[in-house]
């Protein structure tokens, strides 16, 4: 919904040596000692709510996750999942526009909405004090949204920003776009949450009321709240607030179906505002829910994690032939990608540089990986674990995703076991069965100096 | 919601440039961006909030020690500041010095090559780095592990900071890769605002740059770094920050084994002066084609740390832009659509530091955007905050310290900027009284010593033969290149 301040000017955050280190480059994580005990609760109206209580602090998180991401858009109205998330803090029956978020903020709290192609999550952070403050803003806007002409034509113009800040002005903001419309052939994954300029400014306050009806109804939605809360009292204030919000019908399944790749897709692109050149490469992979993504997960380690990464280690600091390249494997209810992202050194042929990345992927696929390849795989999940044993918002984002994606919110808990089942020889056959060159998508970006002017 | 927009366009004639500016053409309908119905349940009580006190010990070569014990989570964070050896202290023209041999410190020890230092680190998830910025007076040496492995951790951080060797090999390496990156952030419109904002604001004094250049980092050679190292990484004031699953006695006796031998040197305390005031204001655009939109920065040299008036202008950051409850997101976002984000800032170290708002919108509304912007400062120190909006961003600053409580190492950030400024033991206990009672006039008193309208400065970067003759309407206008240049003409 807004993204907290780019030039905060604390210099030390502008060093230079542009080294992407995307240490928990894969979705892992996992607790140090016992389990995270949770109530998982569902009431009359299908609203699902978990709660998970803790002492840590005076402080209490909500996670509030609707079935509806730009997976659910349809064609001509691309963008519109997250358009509407911006909505939501346009007011309801009673809470005014920005009140929502000047309530929250006001109290010493902190919150936001984001969207993806999954999902639309909506969240806040508050003093213990405050839980009823939490849970009947959370509610107000799910009952009743106010939806004014003038309030949609305001938000198109900020997304509409957000697009140019994000994409359009941005080295690369069209090859990052491009990603998903090439790796994809199935349209709800295809195109971008962001959207389109064209179906954004076409959006309707009909389209918004439609889209309210059917994805936000409390039987297409999970709520999450963990922190310094009794259960017992959560649960009563829950249906006090949320339990005579009407269900709707289930909104349409959504189809997900990619069709197998058979031959390698590849795309050129130019970039006006970019200095090197960079290439992306994605391979399709099942969705998040199978026995793979562990295996592929600790593959995105062993290739892309940190300096001892073997893309690091060998295609950036031995052979210098790129300035970074990472590997990442992120969550996702359909099917997947495997992403690759390399920026060429200068003065190296993007072609050199591809091969070389081939070359190490082939090194795992021949020869496997070692022991302390899998190990570092292992820390990460254990340290990513014990950071949310600080942080109640993230348990509760995970909490509310993993009942809403795969009906299992105690996934939670799995985290250090599924990454510690996997061996060396589950990365080795991962990385023969989806690390192909039939399965890949490749888009090579080059620079390209204004015309007329001089270059950039 | 709060100030009826009649009042605005009355007003409007004295802003400074204002008799030039057009009013805005291409603005969207606009919107009433808050309104309050104050039906929602709020809690009235602010939550008392008593921060955990840390233990405190200066060791015997000078080190002092901060550790705040929690063992609600296996892990322990820790981060050593090493004051004079940071950017601040680059010899003059060899700017980037002080982050080259940091960064360089990682890369080979006496006993590990920068392989092993990588592989070890990553194979415990453990985090080490040495880091400073251009303008920063100090380097930090940082680290965070789960507990099983601080031992392990703390023998490499000690061995990074005591034992480096600077090997030639991987300093060619480091150079190559750093001048991609040096190249690369120019095409980053933040970047090149926040250069040319700093160059404006601070001139010659060292905050006056944000980066080395290609120039500077291809000088340096391999002895300036040792020397660097051997003269600057002294302990004598340094400080050590300790957060998490370790007691004070076991963080002592751990720097105590691993620094014993890092000998006092007897460096006073290095000390940091104001940068010279900044000029009469002017408008300096960034000629950066095909820009889509015009990022702004605009503002004044401002306060240090501990001048008096930093809660007051805590405050007036608060009112004008800390976050989407202040004006500038109301104003410029909310009900105008101009932009996704508006906001302002207060930068204020051991040296002066500047106030500044700041916003990226989209090209075509450049004028009306920067006009509203302006409009804004003016507002702030003509018409006294009303005590309601007053109120509201008080409690927020209070009541949020109650949510820092989730983290040590936040909680130990608050007695290191204690520690790093002299502040007071009983600074933070204090806080929130010296938050609640401060008033409107002197919110609006500091606006007009510090928001002086011949002062402000504006700093555009944006595609120039879409917006130079409009921002030229603001004031005298300087145009450079993406290179950082001069340039006396936007070729069309």
């Amino acid at each position: 919904m807004f993204s907290v301040p780019r030039t905060r000017l604390p210099r030390a955050a502008l060093a230079v040596g542009l080294i992407a280190l995307p240490f928990g480059a894969a979705f892992a994580q996992q607790q140090g000692g016992s389990d995270i005990k949770f109530t998982d609760t569902r009431l009359k109206n299908g609203l699902r709510i978990i709660v998970a209580e803790d002492n840590v602090a005076p402080v209490f998180s909500i996670a509030v996750s609707y079935n509806a991401g730009s997976r659910d858009e349809r064609k001509g109205r691309t963008g519109f999942a997250h358009l509407f998330e911006h909505m939501m803090f346009k007011g309801s029956e009673n809470v005014g526009p920005g009140e929502h978020f000047t309530l929250i903020f006001n109290n010493g709290g902190n919150m936001n909405g984001t969207t993806n192609k999954d999902r639309t999550l909506y969240y806040e952070t508050l003093p213990t004090n405050q839980l009823d403050l939490g849970l009947y803003l959370e509610a107000d806007r799910m009952r009743s949204l106010a939806i004014t002409k003038d309030n949609l034509a305001n938000q198109i113009n900020a997304v509409q920003e957000e697009r140019r800040l994000g994409v359009d002005n941005q080295p690369y903001g069209k090859t990052f776009e491009a990603v998903d419309s090439l790796a994809y052939s199935n349209f709800a994954y295809q195109h971008s949450v962001i959207g389109s300029m064209a179906d954004l400014s076409a959006a309707s306050v009909d389209d918004v009321a439609a889209f309210f009806k059917t994805y936000y109804a409390p039987n297409n939605a999970v709520i999450a709240i963990v922190g310094d809360v009794k259960t017992s009292e959560v649960l009563a204030k829950a249906r006090k607030y949320f339990e005579s919000i009407p269900s709707q019908p289930a909104p349409p399944a959504v189809d997900m179906s990619e069709p197998m790749q058979t031959a390698e897709k590849r795309m050129e692109m130019e970039s006006q505002l970019a200095r090197l050149t960079r290439i992306d490469i994605m391979y399709l992979t099942p969705p998040s829910d199978s026995d793979d993504e562990s295996a592929l997960t600790v593959l995105a380690t062993v290739l892309g994690g940190g300096r001892s990464g073997r893309f690091y280690e060998q295609v950036v600091r031995q052979q210098e032939l790129a300035t970074s390249a990472t590997a990442s494997k992120g969550e996702s209810r359909g099917p997947g990608l495997f992403r690759l992202g390399i920026t060429v050194a200068p003065g190296k042929s993007a072609a050199d540089v591809e091969q070389a990345v081939y070359l190490e992927i082939e090194k795992v696929k021949q020869s496997g990986v070692a022991d302390w390849e899998v190990e570092k795989a292992r820390s990460n999940a254990r340290r990513g674990i014990v950071a949310s044993l600080q942080n109640s918002l993230q348990r509760a984002v995970l909490l509310s995703e993993y009942a809403l994606f795969y009906n299992e919110p105690g996934r939670i808990n799995q985290r250090a076991q599924r990454i510690n089942a996997v061996t060396a020889a589950d990365v080795q056959r991962v990385a023969n069965k989806y690390l192909t060159t039939t399965n890949r998508s490749v888009i090579v970006t080059t620079p390209k100096p204004a015309a007329g002017r001089g270059g950039e | 919601m709060r100030r009826a927009s009649v009042v605005r366009l009355i007003v409007l004639a004295v802003t400074p440039f204002a008799l030039a500016v057009a009013n805005a053409q291409q603005a969207p309908p606009t919107t009433q961006a808050v309104v309050l119905k104050g039906r929602a349940p709020v809690s009235d009580k602010v939550l008392g909030v008593k921060l955990p006190r840390p233990r405190e010990g200066t060791l015997a070569n000078g080190v002092h020690l901060i550790v705040l014990e929690d063992h609600r989570a296996p892990q322990v964070t820790f981060s050593l500041q090493i004051p004079g050896a940071g950017g601040y202290f680059d010899p003059a023209g060899q700017t980037g010095l002080a982050t080259v041999t940091a960064a360089m410190m990682r890369e080979g020890t006496t006993t590990r090559t920068t392989v092993q230092i990588s592989e070890q680190l990553e194979t415990m998830a453990a985090g080490l780095s040495v880091n400073t910025g251009t303008s920063s007076l100090n380097a930090t040496v940082s680290g965070s592990a789960l507990t099983e492995h601080v031992d392990k951790l703390f023998d490499m951080a000690a061995d990074l900071l005591l034992h480096p060797t600077f090997p030639e090999e991987e300093f060619v390496k480091y150079r190559q890769r750093s001048l991609a990156g040096l190249n690369q952030q120019r095409s980053n419109p933040g970047f090149l605002a926040q250069e040319l904002w700093s160059k404006v604001m601070f001139g010659d004094h060292p905050a006056g740059r944000i980066s080395m250049t290609s120039a500077s980092l291809g000088a340096f050679t391999r002895e300036q770094l040792v020397e660097f190292h051997k003269t600057r990484y002294v302990p004598d004031n340094a400080v050590i920050a300790m957060s998490g699953d370790i007691t004070y006695a076991a963080a002592q006796k751990l720097v105590e084994s691993r620094l014993g031998t890092w000998a006092k040197t007897g460096t006073p305390m290095p000390m940091a002066s104001d940068p010279a005031a900044a000029g009469p204001g002017k408008v300096y655009l960034v000629d950066r084609p095909n820009s889509v939109q015009t990022n702004f920065m605009v503002g004044v040299q401002a306060i240090s740390r501990t001048d008096p008036d930093y809660n007051v202008m805590e405050l007036m950051n608060a009112v004008v832009g800390g976050g989407p409850t202040g004006r500038l997101f109301t104003h410029l976002r909310e009900e105008k659509g101009y932009t996704y984000g508006a906001y302002s800032g207060l930068q204020a170290e051991s040296f002066k530091g500047t106030w500044f708002a700041q916003t990226d919108v989209r090209s075509e509304v450049t004028e009306p955007a920067l006009t509203d912007l302006m409009e804004e400062l003016r507002l702030i120190r003509d018409v006294p905050v009303s005590s309601k909006e007053l109120q509201d961003k008080k409690r927020s600053l209070v009541a949020s310290f109650a949510l820092s409580l989730e983290s040590p190492q936040r909680v130990l950030n608050y007695y290191v900027t204690s520690w790093t400024y002299k502040l007071p033991a009983d600074y933070w206990d204090k806080y929130p009284a010296r938050v609640m009672g401060v008033t409107s006039k002197q919110v609006q008193a500091a606006a007009n010593k510090y928001l002086d309208p011949s002062k402000v400065q504006i700093i555009a970067v944006g595609d120039g033969k879409q917006v130079a003759a409009a921002l030229g309407k603001f004031g005298p206008l300087e145009t450079y290149d993406t290179e950082g240049k001069k340039i006396t003409a936007i070729v069309p």
